[in-house]
């Protein structure tokens, strides 16, 4: 109950005009940074944090956290609406959301999409309300190995069971594989598969591979079958948003299990983008049948969402209480907090109690704020799409080279952007999955040099693997996930064969 | 004759002391940052930024650019491609002038210019707060009793942090297993929760877990102790940390400093210019502020100063280098 | 000559398999076995370069394998005369656009881009497409380097005009 006083005191902190002005800035500036592909919320913090120096560091906080929950909504809205992922996390709700949207029903997509997302955010804060001194002691357990565990479970729990050929799925996971290794490999410090362009020395960027194989390559499917968005053009009611939020309570145990989800990956930190990826993964595996995933199904948009948003409040967490960043955003924001003077660490719960309970506080308001004022927006938002195709389309396409190129300020990104546009398009006319290929570039490296890190701990054995409890059941999950779908589907196979045979 | 010549040199020297006064940047100033957002060199960045914002020591306004790509090898080929452009500086550690000698890359010191370095890092040996080393005898003695076993965690590979662990074994007969990780945050936590025996962190990557006795410092590698401090844990603040060369690691010093650049071919007038609005960023209570709260050493060098500081710490490091055959040729 | 689906599964896996073998071989100068110390730098990419070029000739060898099966889809064109216009005449401008904003920068290259489009595909009046362009250019240019700071590639033109 300490921790309930403690939460209380923050809300007084936060509760001040002077804070909730802050907040609604924020999370305005945090939507228009993140539906523009271009800018995220990485940039928008780091713009903000040369203001917040003359601030007390609460206000400062509170600014920049609101910034980064507004960008992590509207990072959604262009997913859902152009296939344009506007934040890493938001990936994979473009794979339900946009057929959603498609199908003429864009608002009820975004308001799923913004209503799950702050179900996730609230269960995530709750968590770290409750449970924020022993989650801090359990992520001290997680060494290399068990790094690579948790990576090892979001890559099983996604690829296990796809509907798409098994041969295409290898391909697609391979080739992102391989591109994740293009750069500076940190374990080795070699530069690999760069062969002299200095170009490819930060290594392929995955924003700007997601911006041509999902905005450019949707556009160019788009245009064969006329130039206009395809069924899109629906009326816009805002009873609609009534209409969805009604259907939520349908969606409980998807929600509960990508909160879940999105809790365990936000602390033990594997971040928010590999964590919608995995919610997806388990939804489209445990969800009661019905229509396919990718065809625009509910769920589809309400596990990823969820999951991105609990793990990003979750993420918060490491961040304060170890000084370990899970997103660039949190390590941009971490930096800001030592220019203020305070020290991320286990002590600064109780050192700083005044700025850790304001800034808890102040999540609970500013996603409260944040859901109601991105609703607002859904019928501008969808109303976007009524623009004609000639105009908006060239729109959406300047606007994803702009933002390829403020990645890296680099112009060779544009003709990557162009070459992976292609690539998508092509892939999706011969039926090659594109998420395997996104999620290797997400997690491949990431993987890869935890994976390198075990073997120099353990001298090169795999038995670090099953070397204690924590990374021991981790692994056993992950290969339970990988293994039991596809023997499922066999033994259902065999049946089915007998079935025939005994007919016959 | 004579006269006139000295007449003359006088001159002269009037009119190019006229126009190194005369130069002001003729756009924004970019700000370029050899590491990603967040970083100690972002920080580093961010904070003169600010100053100079807030003091007005510039005309121009500046824009920060992250290039940390290749360790940071991004930022300096990026000085490459823009010889000559007086309005971009650089940011960046030892790193710009050790990189080239440990991957190939496409610049080499010959690209960059010195302007100035502000700030100097240290480096600390740290263990686990219930860990059985307290001194750096005992763990040089519990290493040379298992060869190969003791793993110390550092942030990159081959970088600064390797480079002393390299130092560190090449001195006392004794081999560890290195582990880089992505950063300092990251190396820190793999220490507190008993992953490695060892780091050799900055003071700032540390003092959150030090502050909780999640991990100790054994000693710290300079040739005298750091200035003194608030106790930061268990009484005991930054100043009555032991130097390593005193208590058993004869390094006399591992420093890393924080340097600014400008492309070659920048002209002189321009360099003294950014070396004085540095010079001045140095003075500002502000920047004495972010000194004390990253636990830095301030030292400001330019010149003549800063030229023979790169060569010896070069040098250093290129002899640790061979020792362990990471030159690339 | 169509171009059947057939065709285009073929050309597909073997610029796949291309990339693969310039993944392994790229990788082969790092080292691609296994040191005491776990696996050498090239070994992850040699690997799934090998594990790429595998999955590539799968898939075409599928694909044939469909084909003899009987499968009409391996038939089927894979874009129809009039898809084939449509695709191009938007992807065709694309590329302009990027070798324009490449050389000329974003701004030019931008207004340049919707301006065309709007005009040839779009059916707008040429003054009206005109101004799209513009317009869209400004917005860019306030959002990004006023508002955000975030600068965008510039070229000739905007040196001369003093922009920065």
């Amino acid at each position: 109950m300490e921790n309930f006083e403690l939460l209380m005191g923050g809300f007084a902190t936060a509760l001040t005009p002077m804070h909730i002005t802050l907040m609604i800035v924020g999370v305005l500036l945090g939507l228009i940074v993140g539906v523009l592909p271009g800018l995220g919320a990485p940039n928008g913090v780091s713009l903000l944090i040369p203001l917040t120096f003359t601030m007390d560091p609460v206000s400062a906080i509170i600014l920049l956290a609101s910034m980064y929950w507004g960008a992590l909504f509207g990072g959604s809205t262009t997913s859902i609406l152009f296939n344009i992922p506007g934040e890493p996390s938001s990936v994979a709700t473009t794979f339900d959301g946009y057929p959603m949207a498609r199908s003429g029903q864009s608002t009820r997509a975004l308001t799923l999409a913004f209503m799950s997302a702050g179900i996730g955010a609230f269960v995530g804060i709750v968590v770290i309300t409750l449970l924020s001194t022993w989650a801090a002691r359990f992520a001290l357990r997680f060494g290399a190995a068990e790094y690579f565990a948790v990576y090892f479970l979001a890559f099983c729990a996604f690829v296990g069971m796809g509907s798409a050929s098994p041969i295409k799925t290898a391909v697609s996971l391979s080739l992102g594989l391989l591109l994740s290794t293009v750069g500076m490999d940190t374990v080795t410090g070699s530069l690999r598969l760069t062969f002299g362009i200095e170009a490819l020395l930060s290594g392929v960027s995955f924003l700007v591979v997601v911006i041509g194989l999902f905005g450019i390559g949707e556009l160019l499917a788009t245009v064969q079958d006329g130039l206009k968005f395809r069924g899109v053009a629906s009326r816009i009611d805002p009873r609609d948003v009534f209409k969805t939020m009604l259907e939520l309570p349908k969606y409980f145990t998807t929600i509960v299990r990508s909160s879940a989800v999105g809790i365990w990956m936000g602390i033990t930190p594997g971040g928010p983008t590999a964590a919608s990826f995995m919610s997806y993964g388990l939804a489209r595996q445990w969800s009661k049948p019905g229509e396919k995933f990718g065809t625009g199904r509910p769920e589809g948009i309400v596990a990823p969402e969820t999951a991105d948003h609990s793990a990003g409040t979750c993420a918060m967490l490491p961040m304060l209480a170890l000084g370990v960043p899970s997103s660039a955003t949190a390590a941009v924001m971490m930096g800001g907090l030592m220019i203020w003077g305070l020290t991320p660490g286990p002590m600064l719960f109780t050192t700083q109690p005044d700025f850790v309970w304001g800034l808890i506080a102040s999540m609970y308001i500013s996603n409260f704020v944040g859901v109601i004022l991105v609703l607002l927006t859904v019928p501008f938002f969808a109303a976007l799409l009524r623009i004609p195709f000639s105009i908006i389309g060239p729109m959406i396409v300047a606007i994803c080279f702009v933002g390829a190129y403020t990645v890296a300020n680099s112009t060779s990104d544009l003709w990557l952007v162009l070459i992976f546009g292609v690539v998508g398009f092509v892939f999706n006319k011969l039926e090659f999955p594109l998420a395997p290929l996104v999620l290797a570039m997400v997690l491949g490296s990431k993987a890869e040099s935890s994976f390198h890190q075990s073997m120099i701990a353990s001298d090169g054995s795999l038995g670090i693997f099953f070397s204690n409890y924590l990374v021991g059941s981790i692994m056993t999950v992950a290969l339970a996930l990988l293994i039991i779908p596809q023997s499922l589907k066999f033994i259902k196979y065999l049946r089915s064969h007998k079935n025939v045979d005994a007919a016959a | 004759m004579k006269k006139l010549s000295v007449g003359l040199t006088f001159a002269a020297a009037v009119v190019l002391a006229g126009q190194a006064l005369a130069f002001e940047p003729t756009r924004p100033v970019e700000f370029v940052v050899a590491s990603g957002p967040g970083g100690g060199t972002d920080n580093f960045a961010r904070t003169i930024q600010s100053i100079i914002a807030k003091h007005k020591l510039m005309e121009k306004s500046m824009v920060v650019l992250n290039k940390g790509g290749g360790s940071g090898a991004e930022a300096f080929l990026y000085a490459r491609k823009n010889e000559g452009d007086p309005n971009k500086l650089y940011f960046g550690t030892n790193n710009a002038y050790l990189l080239p000698h440990v991957a190939k890359l496409a610049y080499s010191m010959e690209d960059l210019r010195p302007v100035a370095a502000l700030a100097f890092d240290e480096f600390l040996i740290w263990v686990k707060g219930d860990s059985e080393y307290a001194t750096p005898t005992d763990l040089i003695e519990a290493a040379k009793a298992a060869p190969n076993k003791l793993s110390f965690a550092g942030s990159q590979s081959k970088d600064t942090d390797e480079t002393l662990v390299a130092l560190i074994e090449q001195t006392t007969g004794t081999n560890f297993k290195y582990l880089p990780f992505n950063g300092g945050g990251e190396v820190g936590v793999q220490l507190a929760g008993g992953h490695v025996a060892a780091n050799v962190n900055n003071p700032n990557e540390n003092v959150g877990q030090w502050q909780a006795g999640a991990i100790k410092p054994l000693c710290v590698f300079s040739d005298k102790p750091m200035a003194k401090s608030d106790p930061v844990h268990d009484g005991k603040g930054w100043g009555d940390i032991p130097t390593c060369a005193s208590s058993g690691v004869n390094i006399p010093s591992y420093k890393m400093p924080r340097t600014v650049w400008t492309a070659a071919g920048t002209p002189d007038d321009a360099v003294a210019y950014y070396s004085d609005v540095l010079k001045r960023v140095s003075e500002t209570p502000e920047w004495a502020d972010y000194i004390r709260k990253t636990s830095q050493t301030g030292d400001f060098m330019s010149g003549q100063k800063l030229q023979d500081f790169i060569v010896t710490s070069e040098k250093n490091a290129v002899g640790v280098f061979e020792a362990e055959g990471w030159l690339v040729k | 000559m169509r171009i059947k689906r057939l065709h285009v599964e073929i050309v597909t896996a073997i610029t796949l398999a291309a990339v693969g073998a310039l993944g392994a071989t790229g990788a082969l100068e790092l080292g691609v076995s296994w040191s005491e110390s776990g696996p050498m730098p090239g070994y992850f990419p040699f690997y799934v370069g090998i594990i790429l070029i595998v999955a590539a000739f799968a898939s075409a060898a599928q694909a044939i394998f469909r084909l003899k099966m009987g499968s009409e889809e391996m038939r089927e064109t894979f874009l129809e005369p009039e898809q084939t216009r449509r695709v191009l005449s938007f992807l065709l401008p694309m590329i302009v656009f990027v070798i324009v904003t490449v050389f000329l920068g974003t701004y030019i290259g931008t207004a340049l881009y919707l301006f065309y489009v709007a005009w040839r595909n779009g059916g707008y009046k040429p003054w009206i497409a005109i101004l799209i362009g513009v317009v869209f250019s400004i917005a860019l240019y306030f959002v990004f380097e006023k508002a955000f700071q975030v600068p965008l590639h510039k070229g000739p033109i905007e040196e001369m005009l003093g922009i920065y």
